[in-house]
């Protein structure tokens, strides 16, 4: 059941590969990082995060490890792959020209 | 679907704890940073654990959304189907037990059928392209189908024709003691081993030198099972000779297992044909005028029709004495497919195909039993399924769910019929082994091994009873309204009903066939067991003399032992007699004839009627008869016989005579003697009507000696005695053992068709009871209803009956007639033929007897239910609603 995350579809999945480029982040780390850069403009069903980074994880674009908590628990942090890598640059191509295309559309008509 | 998907999918699948568990902790940990944030912010602790979880929304949810992601719900599904599934068996474990054992019984005996037909169907030591072998045989007018080639004959067909590449001769079925030890052999022509292109596993197999006519070599080539037999496996056994009527044998080679030639029964070893005479005395220095068994490979191209043609042509140009002979032996000669008694492929499917049906309405039966109470249980789960439709769960997953809970019974069910027809198998070896009466054959039945087919089997005849007895209830479960029944009303849709009716009319009609079947069997069964053959059999024992030499110190042997009170010449064997004629006036009657002693009538406890029996002085030639009562009617229907006289021809031609039957020339007798019936074999009801003279002294005759004490022991003792004398001496064999081997037979046949009948009324009993029990509980209110409005017991007691009459009646009707037409088809059958003198099929007393037993029993299982309807308090059935 997808739900509406007031996101255009497949954002969802740019920003958490955007954010991750940055360095491996766990779940919580990366729900608080969209908070944060989006300066709470972007409202994101924080559940929904995790069905995403399953797709991720299944995609190959991500993988997880498991790592230690800035409170000692032990959680499991997500890496970008050289795969992701990759993705990301052609999920930014593809927004930004469509991003470019719509606001042509939208000043032309 | 690349590597790493692979693997995050099998890691899902394989270790689902551990990635749950995961799944847990993240979500776990999200909600609980998120709250402490919260706290920090100061936040009062359970506001911000609340706030927390309302920002990250369901966590189950959430999980499964995760769970779809990864793909593996499919199995997730599946396994939660699974515990499920254990937990409602957990919940019902004796509805469970009984669904279980049911289906377990039914598998069980439909892979007792499967084992055997499979140890037939893929035998692995079948003989190569055994469809290309051909028998040939020249069928003797009058008889029986008794083929009269000789070896001579072989060789000539051999050298004059051209239908086969080759083929060989045999004289198969010889009996006989070796180093004192029963065993079998069958004597061949060194072209045999080539023929049948099976390899020794040691030593070497005959060769032309070892069967040259008037010569060769004393040697034998064992079977696995005379090697196992006679010398327990021992590796070292080529070389080693055995004692054969005196003559040392050398053992030259040793046949692999399983090999047994084209029989079922492989003889301990075999023989080169060239050396009949030292296993059939009698037949010493005129070997190549025995009877013989011929078969070959037909040539490419030649087909059975243009060998018969040929062979027709060469029988007609063999030296015969008159043309008219000449052209009865070419009329007479016959080509046919020859397979021994091993059946194809095809033909074991259509052997065990009726069996596998009898066995299969087991099954079947088992499969209705279980649909009902899973159609009662569907229905009363309604509500349930009914709860889970309406908050969107397809039809199709929970139609999934109620098939995994089948299927895993069916699997459960298939280990169970596993074990049932491994117990029922050994149980039924030991007992058919404990029946065969050892003194005639050393009985060795391997119980069939069980292979990867037979439990691939098992589980696709579960799976295919789990598609039969699950997919109509969890079809009828699921086809109900949500809604109505939310609102608590349970749907008593007619279709339930009609579905139950169906099933308890397929039970009846099944259990109704296998009923009259077993009916049929038993009745004919227990007329045969009252069968009178005429003759004692307690206490007489039959003494084979096949040595001609050594006769006269086997008589004395005899006449010296203190066990034998009394003896008496007689042959042929027992059971067997002669066609003959009797020519009175311009009239001929078929007639059965044996020749006796005098003292045969003693011994045998034959009483006579009127005149005399033979004298001693009356031997061989004497043209003096006796006959049997019957046959005095018919001959004489109003006179007593005493003093008639009338001419005896034997009805088949001198020529082409097996040589080990004795022949009786065309002579005038007269009747000295009337006596009471021998009926003889109940199979072939060989009754002689006539019996001539002969003595002890005569040739081919057999002892029949009236034992004191155990027969068995004294057959013991006798073989003791009797091997210092002829190493190689015949059959010892007592009639308690005769009598009861044509019944052996019979009793395995009659006690399958019995137990398989009482196993499918005993099933129908079983499903009709929990059935109408189930029904009886479910209108409970509405009998309470009728009971408070003053409806009589009786009414009551209908309506529960009434509920289960018309698919009963149903059931009787097509069961009945369904056997009907089957007993007629099976009567046009050669196999109806054979069993026609025994098994009664067109037996109403069966047909009735069966209804009854029917009707009865289903009365029976509708008692009880119908009782406790009737015993039902109104007023509580009410209140309790």
């Amino acid at each position: 059941m997808p739900r509406n995350d007031g996101l255009p579809p497949g954002t969802l999945a740019m920003l958490i590969l955007r954010i991750l480029a940055r360095g491996p982040l766990h779940g919580y780390g990366i729900a608080q990082r969209i908070r944060q850069l989006s300066s709470d403009a972007l409202s994101v069903e924080e559940g929904s995060l995790y069905p995403a980074l399953q797709k991720l994880l299944l995609k190959g674009w991500v993988k997880a490890e498991a790592t230690v908590s800035d409170t000692g628990r032990s959680v499991r942090a997500y890496r970008l792959t050289p795969a992701g890598r990759k993705q990301l640059e052609v999920e930014r191509a593809n927004y930004s020209r469509m991003a470019k295309a719509i606001a042509l559309l939208l000043e032309s008509a | 679907m690349d590597l790493r998907d692979v693997k995050l999918r099998a890691r899902a699948l394989l270790a689902p704890r551990q990635a749950e568990r995961d799944l847990r902790d993240e979500l776990a940990f999200h909600v609980d940073r998120e709250a402490r944030k919260l706290i920090d912010e100061g936040m009062a602790p359970a506001t911000a654990r609340a706030r927390a979880h309302a920002r990250f929304g369901s966590v189950p949810l959430v999980a499964d959304e995760c769970r779809d992601q990864r793909g593996t719900a499919f199995v997730d599904d599946a396994l939660r189907d699974l515990r499920c599934a254990v937990r409602s068996f957990a919940h019902a474990p004796l509805a469970s037990a009984t669904v279980v054992a049911t289906i377990a019984i039914g598998l069980g005996v439909v892979a007792v059928l499967f084992t055997f037909l499979n140890t037939f169907l893929f035998r692995t030591d079948r003989v190569p392209d055994v469809e290309q072998f051909y028998a040939v045989e020249r069928l003797q007018p009058g008889t029986d189908g008794q083929s009269s080639l000789t070896r001579a004959d072989f060789e000539s067909l051999r050298r004059d024709t051209s239908v086969f590449t080759d083929a060989y001769a045999a004289v198969s079925g010889i009996d006989l003691r070796v180093d004192g030890r029963a065993m079998a052999v069958t004597l061949v022509t060194a072209s045999f081993f080539d023929l049948v292109r099976v390899r020794p596993s040691m030593g070497r197999a005959l060769t032309a030198a070892d069967d040259a006519p008037n010569g060769g070599n004393p040697v034998i080539v064992l079977s696995d099972k005379g090697w196992h037999r006679r010398f327990d496996r021992d590796p070292d056994v080529i070389g080693r000779t055995v004692l054969v009527g005196g003559v040392p044998f050398t053992v030259v080679g040793v046949m692999p297992e399983g090999f047994r030639g084209l029989v079922v029964g492989a003889p301990d070893f075999w023989a080169p044909l060239a050396q009949l005479g030292a296993f059939r005395p009698n037949q010493r220095g005129r070997e190549s005028s025995a009877v013989v068994e011929i078969a070959g490979r037909l040539k490419p191209g030649v087909s059975g029709d243009s060998a018969r043609a040929q062979l027709r042509a060469w029988s007609a140009n063999a030296p015969a004495s008159t043309a008219e002979r000449r052209a009865a032996a070419a009329a007479t000669i016959d080509v046919l497919p020859h397979r021994g008694t091993v059946p194809r492929p095809m033909e074991a499917v259509m052997l065990f195909a009726p069996l596998f049906i009898a066995f299969g309405l087991i099954l079947l039966i088992g499969c209705a039993n279980v649909a009902n109470l899973l159609l009662a249980r569907g229905v009363a789960r309604q509500r349930e399924i009914g709860i889970r439709l309406s908050i969107g769960a397809s039809r199709g997953r929970i139609v999934r769910q109620l098939m995994t809970e089948s299927l895993l019974l069916a699997l459960v069910a298939a280990a169970g019929g596993y074990v049932v027809s491994r117990l029922a198998l050994t149980g039924a070896v030991v007992w058919v082994v404990g029946m065969m009466p050892a003194d005639i054959w050393d009985v060795s039945l391997n119980v069939p091994a069980a292979d990867w087919r037979v439990a691939l089997f098992l589980v696709a005849a579960a799976v295919a009873s789990t598609a039969l007895f699950a997919l109509l209830p969890a079809l009828q479960a699921t086809r109900i309204d949500p809604v109505r029944t939310l609102r608590g009303e349970l749907v008593r849709d007619a279709r339930p009903g009609r579905a139950r009716n169906a099933l308890i009319g397929v039970q009846v009609f099944a259990s109704a066939l296998l009923l009259i079947g077993a009916s049929i069997f038993l009745r004919s069964g227990m007329a045969s067991s009252q069968y009178d053959q005429g003759f004692r059999t307690a206490d007489t024992v039959m003494i084979e003399l096949v040595n001609e030499p050594t006769r006269t110190a086997m008589l004395q042997a005899i006449a010296a032992d203190a066990a034998i009170t009394q003896y008496a010449a007689v042959r042929p064997g027992m059971l067997d007699t002669l066609p003959g004629l009797a020519t009175i006036g311009q009239g001929k009657t078929p007639l059965r004839c044996k020749f006796v002693s005098g003292d045969y009538f003693g011994v045998m406890g034959v009483p006579m009627l009127r005149g005399r029996t033979f004298t001693p002085a009356e031997r061989d030639g004497a043209p003096v008869v006796i006959v049997s009562e019957s046959t005095a009617r018919a001959l004489w229907p109003n006179g007593n016989a005493i003093g008639e006289t009338f001419r005896l021809e034997p009805d088949r031609p001198s020529e082409g005579q097996p040589e080990d039957q004795p022949a009786f020339s065309s002579h005038l007798v007269t009747v000295i003697g009337v006596s009471r019936d021998v009926t003889g074999s109940r199979f072939t009801g060989n009754k002689p009507g006539v019996f001539m003279p002969t003595s002890l002294d005569a040739p081919d005759t057999a002892a029949m000696v009236r034992i004191a004490g155990d027969p068995d022991l004294a057959r013991r003792t006798l073989i003791e005695h009797f091997i210092k004398i002829d190493p190689n001496l015949g059959r010892i064999v007592t009639m308690r053992t005769v009598a009861r081997l044509e019944k052996v037979f019979l009793t395995i046949a009659f006690s399958i068709a019995v137990a398989l009948g009482a196993l499918a009324l005993l099933l129908t009993v079983s499903g009709l009871f929990s059935v109408l029990s189930y029904l009886v509980a479910q209108r409970t209110k509405e009998i309470g209803l009728r009971m408070a409005l003053g409806a009589p017991s009786r009414a009551v007691t209908r309506l529960v009956l009434a509920q289960t009459a018309r698919p009963v009646l149903y059931g009787l009707v097509a069961g009945t007639v369904l056997a009907a037409a089957l007993a007629t088809v099976l009567l046009s059958t050669p196999f109806g033929a054979f069993i026609s003198p025994i098994v009664h099929v067109a037996d109403p007393v069966a047909y009735l007897a069966s209804v009854v037993i029917i009707v009865a029993a289903c009365v029976a299982a509708a008692a009880l239910p119908a009782t406790r309807a009737v015993r039902l308090d109104p007023m509580r059935a009410l209140r309790e609603e």
